[in-house]
């Protein structure tokens, strides 16, 4: 039996974490292939819609990255993430998944290295929960 | 009417330059030597201490600044003369003849594809050959071929034709005359960079005498992937792959004889060059000969400790005395002064040895000086002696930043040469 | 049908030689709505931008797709290439498999191209979605605002000023000059630093356009590019200016010892700070044994502070000119360039002492019956020496300052590991933060020489200038708009907005939200907030998002499960 490589769907908000990741790279700071990035301007645009139909499909974990709390470049952006998300992960968890397939983390522009742990712990993490079982459902 | 700006040199500094003078609302005409802007950066295979690559951090500047609505380029174009006083500055610019209906010229390169004369190519440092009509790199800004009227059969011999035959833009003009502009300027910036000191001057580091002795910018064009031997790492004598290699810090630099200064980029892009060398050849060993590391930027340091526990860079405190040919054409033998408390020579081989030569202001920078009758300081450098304005030459209206003024790296070039475009703010404000 | 064009950069070996750019090319090229798919030894070169011009052109592209590195650098570039195609530049959209893909996954080809092959199908599915857009503008205040009231903040204002623009000096001290206060004398220049220090501060003081707040800290900042307003605290009242751009010139301070080399416990040992005020008083300075890189270029603080070499070579000058001795031990001297190195060469030739240490072995101190001996192992001669000393000067490392983390915090701009300032790009963008309209100088962003100090903020001033000169910032249009159809008028995205630009209108007989564009900034925090899918984000529409999800599921799921 192959190894479970899961597939990971990430939002990075533009001005901290896309620029983290961005600097992961120059830095080349190497990290598993499975996580794919969205860039959007700020984590709060990040609809809980979108990470339910990413993961209803099949998805095996979403990430959602923003700027630390207190330098959100709109202000006050990510203290709403930061409700949000946990809402997110109850539902998951009241329809029988494992909510650790959501994680909400921050990663400011400075922290490559930060972005590159935070890729490795979650990919880690969803590959020991094995396949999101909505795969199943739907295919 | 906007006042106008001559910059002299388009390298990066003078291309930062242009281009925040050029948004703060006056003309600026950037006078470049060479057939495209670019100047040094755009040789480089990765730029320090991110190992950024230095072509495609470059590239979109060179485009914003051809592009720009406030920037005439004159390329392959040198300063004739200089009159007047500031704020009217009368400047003579002469375009040289490239032989090309510029504005035909689409740049397909049909024409290099079937010129039958290869001379030297000075962007790879003489590693390759380019043709009599060329193009001096794919990312050349104008992407406009030059004919070089010195190797050119047709103009030199009035035998062949080739180009004109091929070119189906109708773009060639064997009989084309150099063009002069003049330019009224309010204000002039020099950014003519530098040159490397030829270091087969000094007979002991072996440059010339033996295949496999190069220079650092020769590293850079095998390093990169647009480079003569398509980044593959080869030693010039067989082609082959090097596995040992050393680097000699402060060639000419810091030496009475040579030059007094020391040349401020040498110690990092040498670190760097190390470590991009392993990234080719993965079991590469390098040697770096070495008087001061001087680490002084931003992760500098962390960088060197980089390149020393992760890449097993060897650095060695000790100035060579000489090198030999190894075994016939290949590989060389360094003689070195042992340091710490060790006395006595020793004598070690390398496969490749790449030397650091000092960089040197660039050829024609003291004519120029003479032109605009700005001072030199005694390393031949424009002198900048003011303390609250770094970036005025000992003429009013002339400003020189960058590489022209002293050694520094990229970024103090790219921070001064925004700072010309404050101080000419400064300078013009109120004058008519 | 969209007609789209996708573009794979092989930026040399950067991405070309982990990912295999033709496979990615042969797969964009089977996307559906994909007309033509290549690929560019540098895409970023003009001979890149021509063939993607060429392209576009030739094969009536109306979306233009490129895979190469980021946005964050590269977009306006691309934009610009389609707009000269006459394709609108919103039309374009960005693939990053470069510092995404390539460079992080530099061991692993295989999956690097996969994952680059997944990641241009979901650019490719939004591309199809895209709309064009047009930009908006708005007016800047024409007043700038520096932080910092030391030398790189002086300069800065006088620049701004001298070019006619109101200018705000923000120090937290009572008085300006910062560090320079203390020093006794800047090289190579003969002047005292007092006499230099005081021609600036005085060119500042004489201008009508320079506002100078003493006493006074940064207490809030809000706004963008063109319109900041900031909050501050100038001796206990709170005061409100506006400004079109800011300039943070906070500078450093030196490390304080502690307890290395004697430090606190025997007399005489001082840091170079406490040197500078000693030679300012004129005394005689008498034995003098410098010790470099205190607190510096050792594990807890790797980097070399890159002034402190320069500076007890200054000091060891003065020293021996003073009729003293000096002894400089280091492990380096970083004495760059042609001034600097000219400065090394005189302490030399006028008999300063060189003894270089190791890092595993640095320097004892001891107190003496009379003043304090220095303890060196000398590489050159191979032995352990001891040195006489009157006073011993430690060269600390320059730090930053522990209020800079309130500044960066106020102003959102990021600081590195070390608390410096963290520029926009380290090679390329050295005055400019990512942030539009906040710019950087002087030892906030790196320790900086006085020299190099007047240069970056000269820098700062010219980028700050420049919107305030032009007079207008352009809207990026990346503005929410609201599907009036959908909208049930709940105003979660009102209470959503942090900058209250949504109102709930009358309109056509029906209650809707509506967004004034120009208070807008594109957050997109009101279309996570809308339950009903009304509130929308241009370039971040719901669909687009829902494209690239659905892109994601079919190719990584779906086509290899």
């Amino acid at each position: 039996m192959t190894e479970f490589k899961p597939t990971i769907l990430a939002f990075c908000c533009n001005w901290c974490s896309y620029a983290g990741a961005d600097l992961a790279g120059v830095s080349r700071l190497q990290m598993p292939p499975n996580v794919h990035v969205v860039r959007v301007m700020c984590s709060a645009s990040v609809k809980p819609e979108y990470v339910m139909k990413a993961i209803s499909q099949g998805i095996d974990g979403v990430l959602v990255l923003g700027c630390h709390v207190g330098d959100c470049h709109y202000m006050t952006g990510n203290h709403r993430t930061a409700k949000r998300m946990p809402v997110v992960q109850k539902i998951l968890k009241d329809i029988g998944l494992n909510e650790k397939r959501v994680r909400l983390d921050w990663v400011s522009a400075a922290e490559g290295e930060k972005f590159q742990k935070v890729i490795v712990d979650f990919v880690d993490e969803v590959a020991k929960l094995g396949p999101n079982p909505l795969k199943e459902v739907r295919f | 009417m906007p006042k106008k700006v001559v910059v002299i040199g388009g390298g990066i500094a003078g291309i930062q330059a242009c281009l925040d003078i050029a948004e703060m609302g006056y003309e600026v005409h950037l006078v470049e030597r060479t057939p495209s802007i670019g100047g040094r950066m755009a040789q480089l295979d990765k730029t320090f201490p991110t190992n950024d690559c230095s072509l495609c951090i470059l590239s979109p500047k060179m485009i914003m600044c051809a592009g720009h609505e406030n920037i005439k380029l004159h390329t392959y174009s040198e300063i004739q003369s200089v009159g007047g006083e500031f704020p009217r500055f009368k400047v003579r610019i002469r375009e040289k003849a490239r032989h090309i209906a510029i504005n035909r010229c689409t740049g397909c390169g049909d024409c290099v594809t079937k010129c039958p004369v290869k001379v030297p190519n000075e962007f790879e440092e003489g590693l390759s050959t380019r043709k009599a009509i060329y193009l001096p790199f794919p990312q050349a800004v104008p992407r406009k071929v030059t004919i070089d009227a010195v190797h050119c059969r047709m103009i030199t011999e009035k035998k062949c034709g080739v180009c004109k035959k091929v070119c189906q833009a109708g773009a060639i003009d064997y009989d084309q005359k150099d063009a002069l502009v003049d330019i009224v300027a309010a204000a002039i910036v020099v950014t003519t960079g530098f040159d490397l000191f030829d270091a087969s001057a000094l007979r002991q580091y072996g440059l010339g005498a033996c295949k496999d002795v190069v220079t650092s910018l020769q590293l850079e064009r095998i390093l990169s992937a647009a480079g003569p031997t398509g980044g593959h790492l080869v030693r010039p004598s067989d082609g082959k792959e090097p596995k040992k290699l050393a680097f000699v810090q402060c060639v000419g630099s810091r030496d009475a004889k040579m030059f007094q200064y020391c040349s401020s980029v040498c110690c990092m892009y040498a670190t760097k060059e190390s470590i991009l060398v392993r990234e080719h050849v993965p079991d590469v060993e390098s040697t770096i000969f070495y008087m001061d590391m001087r680490a002084t930027g931003k992760g500098f340091q962390e960088f060197v400790n980089r390149a020393e526990k992760q890449y097993g860079v060897r650095y060695m405190r000790s100035r060579p005395a000489s090198v030999q040919p190894a075994h016939g054409e290949s590989g060389v033998l360094v003689t070195y002064e042992m340091v710490g408390g060790i006395t006595g020579q020793k004598t070690e081989e390398f496969d490749m040895l790449i030397l650091c030569p000092a960089l040197v202001p660039s050829r024609g920078s003291e004519e120029l000086s003479g032109l605009l009758k700005i001072e030199l300081d005694k390393d031949k450098f424009a002198s900048t002696p003011s303390w609250k304005n770094p970036i005025d030459s000992t003429r009013r209206g002339v400003l020189v930043c960058g590489f022209a003024a002293e050694p520094m790296d990229i970024p103090d070039s790219v921070a001064q040469a925004s700072g010309v475009a404050s101080r000419i703010g400064e300078l013009l404000q109120g004058v008519s | 049908m969209p007609r789209i064009g996708v573009f794979i950069c092989h930026c040399g070996h950067n991405i070309a030689s982990t990912v295999s750019v033709e496979e990615v090319v042969r797969f964009a090229s089977t996307l559906p709505g994909v007309i033509v798919a290549d690929h560019n030894l540098y895409s970023c070169s003009e001979e890149g931008l021509d063939s993607i011009r060429k392209s576009i052109e030739q094969n009536k592209l109306d979306r233009v797709v490129v895979a190469a590195c980021t946005p964050r650098t590269h977009e306006p570039l691309f934009r610009s290439v389609c707009e000269q195609a006459g394709v609108n530049k919103y039309l374009f959209e960005f693939v990053n498999i470069r510092e995404h893909c390539s460079w992080i996954h530099a061991k692993e080809p295989a999956n690097a191209t996969e994952k680059a092959k997944r990641l241009v199908a979901m650019g490719v599915s939004k591309a199809a979605l895209l709309e064009p857009q047009t930009e908006g503008e708005s007016s800047v205040t024409p007043t700038a605002l520096v932080i910092g009231g030391g030398l790189a903040g002086l300069r800065a204002t006088a620049s701004l000023v001298a070019q006619g623009i109101d200018t705000h000096l923000v120090e937290k001290e009572s008085r300006l000059g910062g560090l320079l206060n203390d020093i006794s004398a800047l090289a190579p220049y003969s002047e005292d630093a007092s006499t230099l220090l005081k021609e600036l501060v005085d060119e500042v003081k004489a201008s009508n356009k320079a506002h100078i707040h003493l006493n006074t800290k940064l207490q809030g900042v809000t706004g963008f590019v063109g319109n900041f307003n900031v909050v501050l605290n100038e001796a206990g009242k709170e005061k409100e200016v506006r400004a079109g751009a800011i300039i943070v010139a906070t500078g450093a301070r030196d490390f304080i010892p502690t307890g290395e080399y004697g430090y606190g416990s025997v007399p005489g040992v001082i840091t170079q700070l406490e040197f500078e005020r000693v030679l300012k008083t004129g005394e005689k300075p008498g034995r003098v044994v410098f010790i470099q890189c205190v607190g510096s270029r050792q594990p807890g603080r790797e980097y070399c502070s890159r002034i402190c070499c320069n500076t007890s070579l200054k000091n060891a000058l003065k020293v021996v000119e003073a009729g003293g001795t000096a002894t400089i031990v280091h492990r380096d001297i970083m004495s760059s360039g042609t001034v600097w190195e000219e400065l090394y060469r005189n302490a030399s030739e006028k008999g300063v002492q060189f003894i270089r240490y190791m890092l595993s072995d640095p320097p004892r101190i001891h107190k003496k019956a009379t003043g304090i001996a220095a303890e060196v192992y000398d590489e050159a001669l191979g032995e352990r020496i001891e040195v006489d000393a009157d006073r011993v000067v430690l060269a600390t490392p320059l730090v930053s300052r522990v209020d800079s983390a309130e500044v960066g915090k106020l102003l959102k701009v990021p600081r590195d590991k070390h608390g410096f300032f963290l520029e926009a790009h380290v090679k390329l963008r050295p005055v400019e933060f990512a942030t539009d309209g906040v710019f950087i100088c002087g030892s906030a962003r790196w320790p900086s020489s006085a020299k190099e100090t007047m240069s970056q903020a000269l820098g700062a001033a010219a980028k700050a200038a420049i919107p305030i000169k032009r007079g207008k910032v352009v809207i990026e249009a990346i503005t929410a708009w609201v599907d009036a159809d959908k909208c049930a008028a709940c105003g979660n995205c009102v209470v959503s907005c942090p900058y209250e630009a949504i109102e709930i209108v009358e309109q056509d007989g029906k209650r809707v939200a509506k967004v004034n564009e120009t208070q807008c900034k594109g957050c997109g925090a009101c279309v996570a907030a809308c339950p009903n899918d009304a509130m929308q984000q241009r370039g971040f529409t719901t669909r687009q998002l829902g494209a690239m999800i659905d892109s994601l599921v079919k190719h990584a799921l779906e086509e290899s499960p």
